[in-house]
This record gives structure tokens, sequence and C-alpha cells, in this order.
């Protein structure tokens, strides 16, 4: 953890005081000089039938998003904010929306992307879920026939989701740090990033639907709710309200944005990675100074 | 298993030096001193905890941002709080930046998965100023609580000063005096289900956590685990806020209380286990895969 | 002998649109069409049975760059057809967050457009995410701008992007005396800061007015004197905030509105004849292919007094303040001049809000299904919703998006400018093109409508 830190931002780390107690720590940090970070990886913006609050998303790491972009990250693509008119190859493709198939060039776009880059992220509810474009049905002029939108992993392989509508700047932001750390940190690095981003990975291989059903199907009817209420506060429509500690979803609100499941923590949850929480979350605001 | 009280900086006994605290806290008044204090101090501006419902010994989770409301908020209540629904409008409409939130074991999980993976929880990770967790065996649905002391302890919820579980008894005091105490082998049918998966005792993820186990009556175990955690411990000590004791120098001390954690991480995990098998080549959903 | 060429798609703007020109020798555009290319999901007709406490959170995702618009004009649409009048508080705290979106596209809007602009005194674009001096300090400061509009939103709103706390009847929530504190101390720092980048902004413009030529890939082009100007109208409903039908006296008028088709508007099948592979980047569309804006544009055509009409900062500076700078430039200025603006109207909502008042109406009627409207001025103009609600559910909603109205006014304002800035006049308009996939029928449905609402 203090080599990441020290690869992450040039400063010697402080080494943390050990708990005298527990010997919960198994190995010593490998002392050996690491090469400083110096190629960045390539990202590009996607932009599917999305409403680009994705991508505001991702600014919305404010000063962070410089720092992204000075020390990690050249954005290759991203119409809204460069001047690159084609995909191009990429590293990591950030994908916002959902695909019309009845759109040619977006179903052709989607494709592209997939064999252009390494690493492809659904960002936010349309891309993983579908979300609000889970409702279209057509019918609108100037192209009623523009009427079935899919999530993109109906059509090609997705490596990576970030559901939530808008999805956070935060979990953007970590998704990219973590993928910078996969494609050009050390051995160590790689296996924190590896851990990070597996439940991202198993979220992105259990499937294309998510919303509250989904906390009723897998969590709730599962046996496995306990009442935290983090259900609740990750709806960005508030359609989940509590009744007797357990979660009430108004489904005539819900938007499809898979924000409720991926937020419980009885979908996903890694001791791995959750119980060294307290280095993960310093790395991360190490990385971002 | 050396893994079950989780990582941790020290261990004391401790209660509350504050009477007016200490008049209906549940054990040593841990959680209500350290939210005052750390409300006094401007190192929280409020705290979510778990106030009087609307009906008897129901909890309801709301934001106190003063000392009164703390004060409300004294003693267990068996049933389910969803603690961590407020966790993102404390950040909003109430406009805090630093926020303190009481939770059991499972919501220090869901605090820490909020910030590590924030899905929902948009702006959340940093403002969590400090998370203190209760030990937790199980807890239960609200009508469980009202069968046990109703039917089972033949007594008024209305009238019920005070319950606990301990000493492998779930006893209810009146406010008459009179008190129940129920095996538990009685309560275990009404236990929520979700907690039957639950693999942590101590709440391991608190920046502080405690409970009564291991310490003597109207004394509290206490872990500091985090920087932030020592932080506020530390300046809460040298305010007076606190009487201590080493807890190796307290009966039944930590060994009891590492003895109840490995009885429940065991019996928790081979639930797990078994859901595996649970129905013919169908398996029941592993939350921590 | 005129040429056609195409710029597909267009870019540092949002969503997909795409440039079609019929240029001369010289090189300067006869007639241009600006068209969306965005596929259309089609929101006004899944919006149909839906509650209509759904749909504005929908319409909300119609566009993550004005989403605030989008739910207030949504609500307001639903409010105005079941003829529910909100509390003052609530009204409050809309506005701010309303105030907060508009501080936040500016500043937004600024990062976009900057490496259109050169540093004053040299001949050196701007590139906001570049290292140095003084780019590097004007994009920290552009960043915290927009960091404070994002952050008061997201207190009054519930989110940054998407609200959550406005609802149909007012709000879930009203703000506490900290909130309401925090956001004031956040608007005073804003206060400095916008008045500075707005000092700014005026100068790169003022600067970029007084050059001959300016550098678009290997072409130096001359940068004529009237870049951008049109002469079609201007629509606005209100210096900041929006109307609605249950006003007094609603300052638009729907009567006034008619919509066409782009088969009417738009240029029809063309052959691309002329390309540049040395336009930035990756060059325009290669010659061969065809070109057939009727057919392919995504929105349709709405008129007001039966002509397309600018609407925008600009509208609205020229509707209520005297202002009558023409052209991109003039565009430009006019929207930093809406900075300080924003940064007023939320302190003064700031100062007229009672954190102890009720922000939600009770009872909250369910509708009878006649029609109502909200015009919102959105940060890149007006964004009119229309609903008719019964029983709580939608029975019909119409989106006239800004970017719509927009699309055939600069499509005019291309006129006369070189091929290679029709971009930047593009830009001038702020287009944020996902959510402009508004198009109705005239016939039928515009007689309905219009019957309905003069009545
Ligand atoms: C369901 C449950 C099971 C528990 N099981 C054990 C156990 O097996 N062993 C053990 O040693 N301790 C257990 N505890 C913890 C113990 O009962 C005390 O809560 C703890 O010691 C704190 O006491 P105190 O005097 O420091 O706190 P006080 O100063 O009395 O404050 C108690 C705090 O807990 C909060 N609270 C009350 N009820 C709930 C709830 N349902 N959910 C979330 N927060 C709540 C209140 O908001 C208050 O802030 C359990 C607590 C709960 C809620
Ligand atoms: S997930 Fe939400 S924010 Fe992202 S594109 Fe879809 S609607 Fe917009
Ligand atoms: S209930 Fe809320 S969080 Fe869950 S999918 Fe629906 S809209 Fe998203
Ligand atoms: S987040 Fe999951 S565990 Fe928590 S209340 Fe909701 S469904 Fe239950
Ligand atoms: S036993 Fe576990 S799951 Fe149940 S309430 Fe306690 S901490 Fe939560």
């Amino acid at each position: 953890m203090q080599s990441f830190k020290k690869t992450l931002t040039g400063e010697e780390p402080k080494p943390a005081a050990k708990p005298a107690e527990v010997k919960t720590e198994k190995k010593a940090e490998p002392r050996k000089e690491e090469k400083p970070v110096a190629n960045k990886i390539t990202v590009g913006h996607v932009h599917m039938s999305g409403c680009t609050g994705c991508l505001v998303s991702l600014a919305d790491n404010y000063l962070g998003l410089v720092k992204i972009l000075d020390d990690y990250a050249d954005l290759v693509y991203g119409l809204t904010l460069a001047d690159v008119r084609h995909i191009p190859e990429m590293d990591v493709a950030l994908v916002e929306g959902s695909v019309c198939i009845q759109d040619h060039e977006s179903v052709e776009d989607i494709k592209t992307t997939r064999k252009k880059a390494k690493v492809v992220v659904a960002v936010g509810g349309c891309a993983s879920y579908g979300n609000i474009t889970r409702f279209a049905r057509g019918g609108q002029v100037n192209q009623p026939q523009h009427e079935s939108f899919l999530p993109i992993g109906n059509l090609i392989d997705v490596d990576v989701v970030i559901p939530g509508c808008a999805p956070t700047p935060q979990l953007i932001r970590n998704v990219c740090v973590m993928a910078y750390l996969l494609l050009r940190g050390t051995e160590e690095q790689k296996a924190l990033a590896g851990k990070y981003l597996k439940p991202l990975m198993a979220l992105a291989k259990r499937g294309t639907t998510a919303c509250f059903c989904d906390l009723m199907n897998d969590v709730i009817n599962q046996g496995l709710c306990m009442g935290c209420g983090s259900c609740a506060a990750a709806c960005p429509v508030r359609a989940i309200t509590h009744e007797f500690g357990k979660p009430q979803g108004q489904r005539d609100l819900c938007i499809k944005c898979g924000a409720c499941y991926g937020q419980c923590p009885r979908s996903f949850y890694n001791f791995e990675v959750m119980d060294e929480f307290e280095g993960i979350l310093e790395l991360i605001d190490g990385a971002m100074k | 298993m050396g893994t079950e009280l989780g990582k941790y900086k020290v261990c004391v006994s401790a209660r509350s030096t504050d009477k007016e605290i200490m008049g209906k806290a549940q054990d040593g008044g841990i959680v209500t001193q350290l939210f005052a204090f750390a409300l006094e101090k401007g190192i929280i501006d409020g705290a979510i905890v778990a106030g009087p419902g609307a009906r008897p010994w129901q909890p309801r989770p709301f934001i106190a941002t003063t000392r009164e409301e703390l004060l409300s908020a004294r003693g267990t209540k068996y049933n389910i709080s969803p603690q961590v629904s407020w966790l993102k409008e404390a950040t909003r409409s109430f406009g805090m930046d630093k926020v303190g939130i009481v939770g059991t074991p499972c919501q220090m999980q869901a605090v820490r998965k909020a910030q590590l993976y924030p899905v929902g929880m948009r702006d959340v990770p940093d403002k969590v100023a400090l998370a203190v967790g209760i030990f937790c065996m199980e807890n239960f649905p609200y009508k469980s609580i009202q069968m046990i002391v109703e039917d089972h302890a033949g007594t008024k919820l209305q009238a019920t000063k005070k319950m606990e579980i301990g000493k492998g008894k779930f006893t209810v005091i009146t406010e008459r005096g009179a008190s129940v105490a129920l095996p538990l082998k009685v309560t275990h049918k009404y236990e929520q289900p979700g907690c039957h998966v639950c693999l942590d005792y101590v709440a391991n993820l608190g920046d502080i956590s405690t409970g009564s186990v291991g310490s003597p009556d109207g004394w509290s175990t206490v872990f500091i685990r985090t920087k932030k955690g020592e932080e506020t411990w530390n300046k809460a000590i040298a305010a007076g806020c606190f009487e201590t004791k080493p807890i190796e120098q307290v009966k039944p001390g930590l060994e009891l209380v590492t003895k109840l954690a490995n009885e429940k991480i065991s019996k928790n995990k081979k639930t797990v286990e078994e859901r595996a098998t649970f129905g013919v080549n169908k398996a029941l959903r592993n939350p921590y895969l | 002998m005129s040429k056609v060429v195409e710029i597909s798609p267009t870019t540092r703007h949002e969503g997909h649109s795409k440039l079609v020109l019929k240029i001369n020798d010289q090189g300067i555009v006869e007639r241009g069409d600006w068209l969306s290319i965005t596929p259309v999901r089609g929101v006004e007709k899944l919006a149909i049975g839906k509650t209509m406490d759904q749909v504005p959170k929908i319409a909300s995702r119609v566009c993550g760059i004005c989403p605030i618009a989008h739910t207030l004009a949504g609500i307001e649409a639903m409010e105005a057809s079941i003829k529910c009048e909100i509390p003052q508080d609530a009204k409050h705290l809309r506005v701010i967050l309303h105030a907060a979106n508009r501080l936040h596209s500016i500043a937004l809007h600024n990062i976009l457009i900057l490496p259109d602009f050169y540093l004053p005194g040299t001949d050196t674009k701007i590139n906001p995410f570049a290292k140095v001096e003084p780019v590097r300090s004007v994009a920290a400061r552009i960043i915290r701008l927009r960091e404070i509009g994002q952050t008061i939103g997201e207190i009054a709103g519930g989110e940054a992007v998407h609200p959550s706390n406005p609802r149909v009847g007012g709000m879930y929530r009203n703000v506490t005396e900290r909130a309401r504190m925090k956001m004031f101390d956040l608007a005073k720092e804003g206060r400095q800061l916008a008045t500075d980048q707005m000092e700014f902004m005026i100068a790169i413009l003022r600067n970029f007015q007084k050059r001959d030529y300016c550098v678009v890939g290997n072409a130096k082009v001359p940068m004529p004197k009237e870049l951008g100007y049109h002469n079609q109208g201007y629509m606005a409903v209100d210096p900041m905030y929006g109307t609605n039908s249950l006003a007094e006296y609603p300052t638009w008028q729907p009567q006034r509105w008619a919509e066409s088709r782009p088969w009417d508007w738009y240029m029809g099948e063309m052959e691309i004849d002329f390309e540049d592979p040395s336009y930035p980047i990756g060059g325009t569309t290669k010659k061969g292919g065809k070109a057939n804006p009727q057919m392919e544009a995504c929105t349709g055509v709405p008129t007001y007094d039966g002509q397309p009409v600018e609407v925008g900062p600009r509208a609205r500076l020229v509707k209520f303040k005297g202002y009558d700078e023409k052209g991109t430039v003039g565009q430009h200025i006019a929207r930093q001049l809406e900075y300080v603006d924003c940064i007023y109207a939320i302190l003064k909502s700031l100062d007229a809000l009672n954190t102890s008042g009720k922000v939600l109406a009770d009872p909250i009627p369910q509708g009878d299904g006649s029609m109502g409207w909200a015009a919102n001025e959105a940060p890149r103009g007006t964004d009119v919703h229309l609903a008719r609600v019964k029983d709580g559910r939608v029975q019909w909603y119409e989106m006239l998006v800004p970017t719509t109205w927009n699309f055939p006014t600069c499509s005019r304002a291309l006129t006369g400018a070189p091929w290679q800035l029709a971009e930047l006049v593009v830009r001038g308009y702020d287009p944020c093109v996902s959510c402009a996939t508004h198009m109705i029928v005239v016939d039928d449905d515009n007689r309905i409508v219009a019957q309905k609402l003069i009545q």
C-alpha cells in the first residue's frame, strides 16, 4: 500500500501506526524502488444515447479531473470535450448511454469501441442497464422507428460497469485510477486494482438489468437484506423508503438506474478490499493530490 | 481465526463521565458521549442516530445536531433502524460536511462501501467524519420485538424501560423495576434472516466500535480502529469525557468478546456455505463473492 | 459554382450533430444546415400513461447539461395542468437550484469554447487543460465556479446532475439553516470569481473580434465582421427563471408557436463534392458521399410568430435588458454577463428563503386532463414543456427544448461565414443536442393544442 502511495504522489509515505495487538498485516512492504509512473493511459469518452450527465459527473471531479489528465490519462476521444471526430485506439473506453439498434451509426460505433479499446467501461445507468431508455417504445417523429435501446452489454462484452444515474464522480474517478494501476502499475498495484475492480467486473458479467426489482429478487427474496438503508440513500429519484426497516420501492418512480442494487452491501461485498478501506481511501486521496 | 476482532489500535473498557448521558445510556454511554463531544468540538456537524419512532421501541433514524437530540436517542432498540438511509441527505439539505453515524457492523460495512464504491453516494465518501460501530449478534424486525416482549416476556412494550441481550439471555426490564429474562433460544426464530449471513460481530469497520460484552455492567468495551477514531478518542480522553481501564484488567475481558465473535462468525459462515447447496442443484446467492 | 461540404460530427458541445454547408468558390457559406443526428429516445411518447411524478424525472434525463430546466419545466407543466400552487419557499429553492445550474453551465461552456480563441496579444489558441499560466489559473477559477454551482445545486436540489428534491407539488424537503448558510458562503465566494471570469472572457472575446484572420487547420481564414449575424427574432420569457400557464401574465403564448417538419425546412439530398483533409481533426467527410438533412435531422423546426427564433442568454438580455450586440461574439458576451446575474439570483432567494417554511402543497390535485405548460429559461434558452394530466397520469406531453429552437436560427446565422468557422458559430449557441429530440406533427395536434390553450 505504501509503495502505491509513493509512486502516485512521489512522496515518502509516512509509516502508518500499526496496531500493536493485531497481526492481521501479512507481509512486509516491498522496499524496492519503483519506477516513477510516466506513461499515461489513453482514455476515451464514447457517447451513445445518453444525456451527457455521466460526462458532467466525470467533470465534477473538478481539479481531480485536471490531475487525472495531467498525470494518469490522456483523453484521446470525447466529442464534448475534445476535437476528435473518430474513435481511435485506446486503453479505456468510458461509454455513456445505451444503443439504439435502429440507428446504424450507433451500432457501428459501439462495435468499433469494443475493437479499439482494451477495457470497456459502461458508465452510468443507461450504458449499464438501459435506465430511462428501457421505457422507450418509439413512435416519435422525426425518427419514429427509433424504438429499441439496449444497454451496451447486450451488444458487446463489457469489462466494468458503473451503475447509477448520474454515476458518481468519485466512482468514475476510482475506476480511472484503478484502471491506470491495472495497466501501468507495479505487480502489487495491479493486484490491488484487480481486487478493487473485481466486483464491478462481476457486475458486468451479471447481466444488463438492475432496478428496484433486483433488490427484491437478489437481496430481499434471497434472505439477505438487513435493513441498512443504503438503497434508499442511493436512489436518485427517492423511490425507496423504509417501512418497518425494510425497503419499499415505488416502482412507478424507479428509472432503472441500478444505483440501489449496486450500493447495497448485500449485492456484492469483498472483504479483501473493504477491510483495507482506510488505506485505499488514503491511496486514492494521495493520487488526487 | 485471528481476524475476528478486526484491525484496531487500542482496546479499552470505558464509561462516560457525564452523569446526564449515563442516566439513560445502554452501557457506558460511549456512543452518545463521543458524538456530544465531537459535536461540541466541531469534529462533526451532526450525527445520524436511532431516536424514538412512531411506535414504542421502534427506532427512527434521524440527524441529531444538538446535544438534546443526541440524548433522546440513547439506549439500544433491538429492531431495524436504517441508519444509512440518511447518509446522503445529511450532505444535502442538511448542508453537512462532517457527518457522524452510529450503526451495527453491517451498517458500518454499508458506510465503507458507500465510501469505496460510491455507486449512488455522490460527494459522500469524504464527508464521513466519525463512524461509531456497535457490536451486534443479531437484530430483529419490529414485530418480533413486540412478540418477544409482549408474548414471551408478558410485559407491555410501552411499559418497558430497557432491553438487554447478554449472558445468554434477552432481558426485559419494566418501568416498575420488574425484569424478565428469556433464554436466547426462544428469540432465535424471530431474528432478522439477513443477520444469518453476517460475518462481523464487533463492527470491524467503525472508526471506533463499542459494545457491552467484555466489560462489567455500566461499562463498555471500546475498540479504537482508525486514525480518525484515534484522534477523536484521544481528544475526548484529554477532555475528561471518559473513565477508562485497560481491557486486560477487566472481567470477562477480550476473551469473551473473541469467543462470541468466533461463535457468530463460524455459525454464519456455515449458513453461507449451506446456501450453496440449498436447493436441488440450486444455490442461494452468496453476497461475498 | 457552389460545393457541398459536411462536418460530422461536430465537436466540443453536448450530443451528436452535424453541419452540411453549401459554399461558394471563396469558401463562404451560402446556405448552411446544422442538424441533430442524435437518436430519438422518444421521451414525449414514452411519457404517455406514466405518473406525473415519474415523467419529470425521466425528462431530466433527456439532458445532463440542463437537467434542472427539464426537471423544473416538466414538474411545472404537470403542476399547471393539475392547477397546483406550490408554497413560496419551494419556489425559492427552485430558483436557487436553477441559477446554480446556469452558473455551472456557463463555466462549463467557457472550457468548451476557449480552444477557439487566442490569448490576447499572441497567435496561440487556448488549451484550457494546458499546464501553463495564465491558463492554469483561469482553468482553476472556472472549475471552482462550476464546483460552486454544482454544490449549491446539490444542496438545494438533492443531486448535482439530475436533481432529486423537486417534485410535483413543491420539493421533498426544505433545507436547514446550516445548509442555507453554506450556500450563502459559496455564492459569496462565487461573486468575485464570477466577476473576474466574466471580465477575462470579455477581454478574450474582444481581442478575437479585432483579429483579421484565424487559423483553422492549415488555413488562414479571414474573420468576417458580421460573423454569426442573423435576422431572426428573439424569444425569452424571463431574465432568470420562467413562467407557466397559471401565471397572471404569462410571458409565452402557445398560440404563437407552430412547428414544421425538417422536410419543409432543411435541404434535400446532395452529393458531398468538397473535402478538406486538413480540417481539424481528421478532416471533413470524404467526397462522393451523400448528405440529406431533410431525412437525417432528428428534430423538428419550431417557430414563434411564423419564424425560427434565437433563444438563450442574448435573447434574455435583448428582451429584458436592452442588449443589442449581434453576431457570435455578441452572443458569447451576453452569456458572460449572466455569470453575475446567477449569483445575485441565488443570494436574493437565499435571503427570502424561510428554512422552516413548508415546501409541499397539500393536497396535491390529480388533474382532469386540462392542458398546462411551463417555460423555464435553461442556460441555453427557453425550455417549454406542455402536459395534460388526468388522475395523476400523463395523457400528453411535449417538450420544446432550447437547442431545437436554435437549430434553424443558427443555420441561418451560418450564411456569410467562412465554412471553417461554422463550428465556431454553432458553439456560440452552447448547443446541447441530446435533448433536442422534439418534433410534433403540425396539423391535428397543433390545432387541438391551440384550441385548448386559447379557451
Ligand atoms: C441490534 C443490536 C444488537 C446488539 N448486540 C450486541 C451484542 O451482542 N453485544 C454487545 O456487546 N453489544 C450489542 N449491541 C450494542 C449495545 O447494545 C449498545 O448499543 C452499545 O454498547 C452502545 O451503548 P452505549 O451506552 O455506548 O450507547 P448509548 O449512549 O446508549 O447510545 C446508543 C446508540 O445506539 C444507537 N442505536 C440504538 N438502537 C439502534 C439500532 N437498532 N440500530 C442502530 N443504532 C442504534 C442510538 O442511536 C444511540 O446513539 C447491540 C446493539 C444493537 C442495536
Ligand atoms: S445514466 Fe443518467 S446521467 Fe448517464 S446518460 Fe443515462 S440518464 Fe444521463
Ligand atoms: S429504485 Fe431508485 S436506485 Fe433503484 S434502480 Fe430504481 S431509480 Fe435506481
Ligand atoms: S441496501 Fe440492501 S441490505 Fe440495505 S436495506 Fe437496502 S436491500 Fe436491504
Ligand atoms: S447481525 Fe449483522 S446483519 Fe444483523 S443487524 Fe447485526 S450487524 Fe447487521
